[in-house]
């Protein structure tokens, strides 16, 4: 379990993987689509087969956007 | 107002003021030990008024204000009067605080480190706390530690230890009359009887120290210890306190500094003595 202290809202977030994951992809780095994020998780992690993989992960990307730890690129 | 007293304890002064002598008096008589304020400012302002125009005198009926109070906290009997002034005091502190990270759990000091006791009331942390400062540790307080942001050591707030329903004949058993304050029956809280830490937790305390085992104790079930995680105890301790959420970001840091670097265990215990045997061998066994 990861701990978020989110500045913008002061919240706090209790995360577990692939939170964590998903965010240290996408950490530093200019924005990533979920298909980008997937090939450099899969270099990290057996992902098992793609599709489902990246389906988890737009449907991680959709939630963490409505929690505003992450916002869609211009 | 006409009776007044200003209490310093731990990092907070506190002026306390009231429309009638007695609570004053008590105050007086049971804080006389505690070293007098550096000056006459004070962090909080608590003030026990009648709760109505004819309220001092006919039925006197106290009612709880100050720099911050409830607005439909119920009016208390003048014999409750020293209750009320402890429990301005607490208001002040969980409402208005922001030097340091404010957990209600008890403390105790053993060796310049610091076990706290964190749970519900009722869960005996008080208790406890009262005991193993009579048993050579130093009661650091029976309910706020207030932890340090920056260093993450644990401030005492020594005040007067409040004791509720059996604790009251646990604790005068084996403490001098004299530091026991006046016995208040029939409180909301049940019976309730202050005692007098003794007077080392009093002359150190402004001495932290740094944490080194955290407890969720469970008074009235049969002995068990369990680890709790570091997710569960970073939960509960946000629960228990007052002013994360104010804090912010440093209240964040020192919180998970604090869970990340001090063991958690949950203990179930039947009766005190098994505690303080329970907690002891706890604290040998330690990393």
């Amino acid at each position: 379990m990861v701990l978020l202290y989110h500045r913008p809202s002061g919240q706090t977030h209790m995360v577990i993987s692939p939170v964590p994951e998903i965010l240290a992809a996408l950490k530093d780095s200019a924005p990533a689509s979920a298909q980008i994020l997937y090939e450099r998780l899969s270099r990290l992690y057996d992902l098992g087969p793609a599709d489902t993989a990246l389906a988890e992960i737009e449907g991680h990307l959709v939630n963490m956007t409505a929690l505003g730890l992450i916002r869609t690129a211009a | 107002m006409k009776h007044r007293i200003t209490l310093s304890i731990g990092p907070a002064t506190f002026r306390i003021g009231s429309a009638w002598p007695d609570p004053i008096r008590e105050l007086k008589h049971l804080y006389a030990d505690y070293p007098a304020p550096a000056d006459d400012f004070a962090d909080f302002t608590v003030r026990l008024e009648p709760a109505g125009a004819l309220r001092r005198w006919l039925r006197p009926s106290i009612f709880i204000t100050g720099d911050h109070g409830l607005a439909d906290a119920a009016p208390m009997s003048l014999p409750h009067g020293l209750l009320a002034a402890e429990m301005g005091m607490n208001l002040q502190m969980a409402l208005g605080w922001r030097r340091h990270l404010l957990l209600h759990a008890s403390s105790v000091e053993k060796n310049g480190r610091v076990l706290v006791m964190t749970g519900e009331s009722g869960s005996g942390k008080s208790t406890l706390a009262a005991q193993l400062g009579e048993r050579g540790w130093r009661l650091m307080g029976d309910e706020f530690a207030l932890l340090d942001l920056a260093t993450g050591v644990v401030l005492p707030f020594p005040r007067l230890v409040s004791l509720k329903n059996r604790a009251i004949g646990v604790m005068a058993a084996e403490v001098p009359a004299e530091r026991m304050g006046p016995l208040m029956a029939g409180t909301a809280k049940g019976d309730i009887r202050h005692m007098v830490p003794r007077a080392e937790a009093v002359a150190r305390m402004d001495e932290g120290a740094s944490p080194a085992l955290l407890l969720f104790p469970r008074f009235g079930h049969a002995p068990d210890i369990r680890s709790v995680g570091h997710g569960e105890t970073f939960m509960r301790l946000t629960q228990a306190s007052t002013n994360y959420v104010a804090l912010g970001e440093p209240g964040f840091t020192a919180l998970t500094r604090f869970v990340k670097t001090v063991p958690a265990k949950a203990i179930d215990f039947p009766s005190g003595n098994e505690a303080i045997a329970m907690v002891e061998r706890l604290w040998e066994q330690r990393a």
